[in-house]
């Protein structure tokens, strides 16, 4: 495989392996936060991330909720945007198309029933450049009453093994930490077939309009993210990689390469950087080339000799 | 469609950044690479690092409309004018010349330019004025252009000496009576419209204004085209945080779609 010439200064290995996902190096972007890529073209050039998630796909496209959709709290933001994407159809004919060859992409999947997540695995599988499947478990389960897929683990299971068989892709499934214990969803995930975990999501959220004493969004409750949820997410990505054996990959507030060097050390195989994308279209770039300088800076060979290296105390 | 210019990401060093009375403030940024903007584009800013230690609180850029773009030989630079009236316009605010400032721009949709013989009626109410400044420069080399500005109060009007030099038509209105004529920008439109010339209307400022603007020039049976403002995170089209119903069913993003979109594609109803 040829590839792009790496920069003199460095002769760090940055490849990672995603649960059968290659890529050159560990950071992606985070569903919902990069459009369908092409959006940063005028940027960035994509070719050097490691990969990117697209905004999760329906079977239908749809519009979305009403606004406000989103605010801003303290080193934070709420959103609740509410499913708006073009579906899995033109996703596949007018976005993929529009992103270079090299650019490993993974489709992340949300839908509000189970064969309807595994309807949309199947028109995603055999699409040649989709190099993986995300299932979002943070949608609401209509049939349950609204509870998220990633917050009851049998629902979970049942969830992950149906998109297995419905794909031969690279499976990653994106968790809710919404949730008593982070590492029962993760091991249901394992257990089930799913390559890869990704986490967090958004953490459930609320801001209040004191003028009107109404939320702040339309929706009534949104998700939080930003760098207010990085050391809650820090704490769910140790967790989850200590009870599992497939990779993890960590999502929450990362803003800078330490942000995401961190991660690595939690256990993290892989990043996605967020909301960071909003404010700086070249964020997750510039954490990419970060993380390759301090492994240069720390003398390591190979990036991921960072991964899982947490010195956890164990006297207490 | 006409092909937009490529976006920019810069850090841009502050040149200049003065109080205009009120809490009015006018910035002004070296661009190196700067595309120029149409008439109602904008840009995306947020106040850079602080002694070296990157801020997340507030974490997102503000919009901003691109007041002028000032071309001085190989150096362009980017006018702002804005008034500090939460965190992040105080931020803003309180840098310096030598300072850096992120920006990303010039994005969205801007202005159509009236067509041929029609009067420019531009209404500009608070912050929103800053949006009309080119509009109203470009229309004048093909038409009459009246400017119709509105504000609390004499300090509070923003970029009323830019306007009168272009030498088109100005009129000021003021809530308080301190400038103009006492009340509303579009009582000062809605007598415009009542001289039943052939007029292209634009307005830009708080809804409920850009809205009754929109009811006068549909009355008139005259096009009327509005720049809204929303919140947003990204400015690009990707955050989807600045959807606003659309009179056609559906939603169209400020950023992407607009900010500048014909006013009876709106359903005024539903926007925040």
């Amino acid at each position: 495989m040829s590839r792009p010439e790496e920069p003199a200064r460095s002769r760090v290995d940055t490849r990672v392996d995603l649960g059968g996902i290659r890529l050159r190096n560990p950071v992606l972007t985070a569903s919902g936060t990069f459009g369908y890529g092409s959006e940063f073209s005028p940027f960035v050039d994509l070719t050097r991330l490691g990969g990117i998630v697209a905004k999760s796909l329906t079977l239908e496209p749809r519009q979305g909720n009403p606004p406000p959709r989103i605010a801003e709290t303290p080193a934070g933001m709420l959103n609740a945007i509410g499913l708006e994407n073009v579906g899995v159809a033109a996703f596949v004919a007018e976005k993929l198309p529009l992103l270079p060859a090299e650019l490993p992409v993974v489709a992340s999947v949300f839908e509000t029933e189970i064969d309807r997540y595994a309807e949309v695995c199947k028109r995603l599988t055999g699409v040649p450049r989709v190099a993986g499947l995300e299932i979002n478990a943070s949608c609401p389960h209509v049939k349950s009453g609204g509870i998220e897929f990633g917050q009851r683990p049998a629902l979970l299971a049942e969830l992950v093994r149906s998109a297995r068989r419905a794909s031969s892709l690279p499976l990653l499934v994106k968790l809710s930490p919404n949730v008593t214990d982070i590492r029962e969803m993760a091991r249901v995930c394992e257990a089930e077939g799913a390559d890869a975990l990704s986490l967090i999501n958004t953490l459930q959220a609320l801001d209040v309009d004191l003028a009107t004493r109404r939320p702040v969004l339309r929706n009534g409750l949104g998700g939080l993210s930003g760098p207010a949820i990085r050391p809650v997410a820090l704490r769910m990505v140790w967790q989850a990689s200590q009870a599992v054996r497939i990779p993890v990959c960590g999502i929450g507030g990362i803003m800078s390469a330490a942000d995401a060097v961190k991660f690595l050390v939690c256990g993290a195989t892989a990043v996605q950087v967020g909301t960071a994308n909003y404010l700086n279209p070249l964020a997750a770039v510039e954490v990419a080339e970060g993380i390759e300088a301090y492994a240069a800076a720390q003398g390591l060979a190979r990036v991921a000799d960072l991964i899982g290296t947490l010195e956890m105390p164990t006297d207490r | 469609m006409k092909q937009r210019a490529t976006p920019l990401r810069l850090d841009a060093e502050v040149l200049e950044n003065r109080a205009e009375g009120g809490r009015s403030f006018r910035m002004r940024l070296a661009a190196p690479g700067w595309p120029g903007a149409e008439p109602g584009q904008f840009a995306m800013l947020s106040p850079g690092a602080r002694s070296g230690a990157e801020r997340y609180d507030p974490l997102l850029p503000r919009p901003m409309a691109v007041y002028r773009t000032l071309a001085s030989g190989s150096a362009p630079s980017v006018e702002i004018l804005y008034k500090a009236t939460g965190r992040g316009t105080q931020l803003l605010a309180e840098t310096r010349p030598g300072d850096r400032v992120r920006l990303v721009g010039p994005l969205g949709a801007g202005f159509p330019l009236p067509p041929p013989g029609a009067r420019a009626i531009l209404v500009g109410g608070g912050t929103g004025i800053a949006s009309l400044y080119e509009l109203a420069a470009r229309a004048r080399t093909r038409g009459p252009v009246a400017v119709l500005l509105g504000a609390r109060s004499a300090d509070d009007l923003m970029g009323r000496d830019d306007f009168a030099a272009l030498g088109v038509s100005l009129e000021v209105a003021t809530e308080d009576g301190s400038d103009g004529r006492r009340g509303l920008a579009t009582e000062l439109l809605e007598a415009a419209l009542g001289e039943g010339r052939d007029d292209c209307v634009y307005a830009c400022g708080p809804t409920p204004m850009m809205r009754r603007a929109a009811e006068l020039a549909a009355a008139h049976h005259r096009r009327c085209f509005v720049s809204l403002e929303n919140h947003m995170a990204c400015g690009f089209g990707v955050c989807l945080g600045c959807a606003v119903p659309s009179a056609a069913g559906g939603f169209a993003l400020v950023c992407r779609d607009g900010p500048v979109l014909e006013a009876a594609a709106v359903a005024w109803a539903g926007v925040p």
